[in-house]
């Protein structure tokens, strides 16, 4: 029963616990990507909603791109989830910190993030909204003005699908409709884009129309459900690809391949060899790498006093078998 | 790890057996277990300070401090569940509903006390819900709080429909954005709760019998504690700590989200053993919470600081949590051995 030596114990863990948290602390700091100090190079912060999705990861490239052309230091940050609005506050609180010169931000929640922005307009760092809107009136009532918005329009996105739809199907279809997060700016707006397209048409009727998160395996698991319910559905926009591609495994298990019309959102890599093969009908395409670039090149006109347009739109494209690449 | 687990049941039976005495070391906040972690997280902090110029600013510490309330909230009615040999995987979700019930009354024009007393309530009410099946239902608190993770998650999207409840006025977000003096107000929050926490297991029979339980369930029960009910109270401390994570976190977020406070079970849970507390129960103190939480908030920072990449974050914040539980196993076996 020897508790004989705390005195001796207590040092030991000290020591040990030095030695656990810090090595990984200073081994790291020499494979940073970037300098927080960058020897008088203005540095710009991009705070990405999660860097687990190819979106991301390609905007990313754009944004990097961009900012070793104008010799810019950039710190690229985001958190675990892409849902997770609060630890995207603390990225946010912790670069402020470092003096960054300019921040690019997409919005993992278009209202909670309002409140970190407040702290960056106090420190008087320019603010470039990248892909996902700020609520309108959560921004105005907080005094929030970004110097620019850079992103597509995902409400003509959505049109842009239902146009399609209508189309394809010659104008008599049953859909489903797979959503995003309940409540995320970009999902809705897809949503409301696709609905209105689809509304005047009395052959276009929406059977179903759950959320799958954005993600894959829920995309599966809800289209497989909503097969259960409504063995007649002939026509799938999902808006997402990963909700989409997600789908196209719940057809392949009913054994319904190519009998259902499936369209997305995003034009990932994935998706576009799903549309080669025939298993997907299209998907519009958005340009993550051109929003990156775009927002590094308006933060660093807004850094050297130059003027940037409010809102600068990013072209959309609807991918189909005649023009994958 | 048996002949661990039975030197430290057989080492708390004594306690238990004359409830109303201190702990081992209970005049000081940390006690020499917990002494070890706390250097670690002073060198932490000097290290940083030799990396990077923005660490050790008056203002970037108290924006940690701020940053860790939430987690260290949590944290303590963790504690309390750890320390009697529970578990408790529930505390996200409560705190997402305690959340969306304080939005949503704020949002129907109810005053602030009562808004805020309807929230406090539905948190302890999940939390001694937990308390009742896990004692007198007799089923493994890591199933029931299991459960009550899913239907507290569930019930918080049912009632909102999924929607964030956001927009509230000035006053009710004074309890995150304002500030006494130059310290904010989570923060403030933060050690109001501990010092209250701290007295209650140091000062209280109540406190005795959180680590008579952990130390030796039957032992304390044999001599005439009602444990069933003090079970039942740890846990309602659980929901009571969530909740009250729940007021700060809708208050900086200006929004509560029924998605809010996933895996804050994870982070409350690390602290918690980072900080000292045995998972086998009844060995831990509040103070090395504190410190565990304080290590994962400048650990986050710092690497935030210094621009290190998510994906390596996670795989440094990892490593501290298993290295520090490995290395207090190493070291209680060395003493017992």
């Amino acid at each position: 029963m020897a508790k004989g030596f705390p005195f001796v114990s207590s040092c030991l863990r000290g020591c040990l616990c030095i030695i656990v948290t810090t090595v990984p602390v200073f081994a790291l700091s020499c494979n940073r990507e970037t300098a927080s100090t960058g020897a008088g190079k203005p540095t710009v912060a991009l705070v990405l909603k999660t860097l687990n999705h190819p979106f991301f990861v390609d905007m990313r490239r754009g944004a990097q791109e961009a900012a070793d052309r104008l010799g810019v230091a950039l710190q690229v940050q985001a958190a675990e989830r892409e849902i997770d609005v609060e630890k995207q506050m603390q990225i946010v609180e912790n670069l402020i910190q470092t003096g960054i010169q300019a921040l690019c931000i997409t919005p993992s929640g278009s209202r909670e993030i309002v409140s970190v922005l407040v702290k960056a307009r106090d420190a008087k760092v320019p603010i470039v909204v990248v892909d996902t809107r700020l609520d309108g009136k959560a921004a105005a009532d907080a005094g929030v003005q970004p110097a620019t918005f850079i992103g597509s329009d995902n409400y003509q996105g959505g049109k842009l699908a239902g146009e399609y739809l209508i189309r394809a199907s010659g104008g008599t279809a049953r859909v489903a409709i797979l959503e995003g997060i309940p409540g995320h700016e970009t999902g809705d707006s897809r949503l409301r884009g696709f609905r209105d397209a689809v509304k005047g048409m009395p052959g276009m009727s929406i059977v179903a129309s759950q959320p799958a998160n954005w993600e894959r395996d829920q995309g599966f698991n809800v289209f497989q459900n909503m097969l259960q319910a409504h063995a007649d559905i002939d026509s799938v926009f999902a808006c997402s690809d990963l909700m989409a591609l997600g789908a196209i495994e719940a057809i392949a298990a009913a054994g319904k391949t190519g009998r259902i019309r499936v369209v997305g959102f995003d034009a990932l890599d994935d998706a576009k060899k799903a549309i080669a093969a025939g298993t997907m009908a299209a998907s519009v395409a958005q340009f993550p790498s051109e929003m990156g670039r775009v927002a590094v090149e308006s933060a660093v006109k807004v850094i050297k006093g130059e003027t940037v347009p409010p809102d600068v739109n990013v072209k959309l494209e609807l991918v189909t078998k005649d023009n994958v690449k | 790890m048996t002949s661990t687990a039975t030197t430290v049941q057989a080492d708390q039976a004594d306690v238990s057996t004359k409830p109303p005495a201190p702990p081992r070391s209970h005049s000081l906040l940390l006690s020499a277990r917990q002494f070890g972690t706390f250097i670690g997280l002073v060198v932490l902090c000097g290290t940083l300070w030799i990396l990077t110029p923005h660490f050790l600013t008056v203002s970037n510490l108290l924006n940690v401090a701020e940053q860790t309330s939430i987690n260290a909230v949590v944290a303590v009615g963790m504690t309390f569940v750890i320390l009697s040999a529970g578990i408790d995987l529930s505390v996200g979700s409560m705190v997402a509903l305690a959340g969306v019930v304080l939005g949503t009354a704020l949002q129907a024009g109810e005053p602030l006390v009562a808004a805020l007393l309807l929230s406090i309530a539905t948190g302890l009410a999940c939390g001694l819900a937990n308390g009742l099946l896990v004692s007198w239902g007799g089923l493994p608190p890591f199933i029931v709080t299991l459960g009550t993770m899913s239907i507290a998650r569930g019930a918080a999207l049912l009632f909102t429909e999924g929607r964030p409840v956001s927009g509230f006025d000035a006053s009710f977000r004074t309890l995150a954005t304002g500030r006494a003096g130059f310290v904010p107000a989570p923060v403030i929050a933060m050690i109001a709760v501990y010092l209250a926490a701290h007295f209650v297991l140091t000062r209280t029979t109540f406190g005795r019998y959180v680590y008579a339980i952990g130390g030796n369930e039957e032992a304390t029960r044999l001599s005439g504690v009602a444990v069933r009910f003090h079970k039942t109270m740890i846990y309602g401390v659980s929901g009571l700590t969530s909740a009250l994570a729940a007021v700060i976190l809708t208050a900086r977020l200006n929004s509560a989200q029924p998605i809010a406070g996933m895996m804050y079970e994870l982070d409350a849970i690390a602290a918690t053993v980072i900080g000292g507390t045995s998972l086998m129960g009844g060995e831990g103190t509040l103070g090395g919470t504190l410190v565990g939480a304080l290590i994962m908030g400048v650990l986050r920072n710092g690497l935030n600081l210094l621009g290190v990449s998510s994906f390596l974050q996670q795989i440094v914040i990892g490593g501290v949590i298993v290295v520090a539980v490995l290395l207090d196993t190493l070291l209680k076996r060395k003493n017992r051995g």
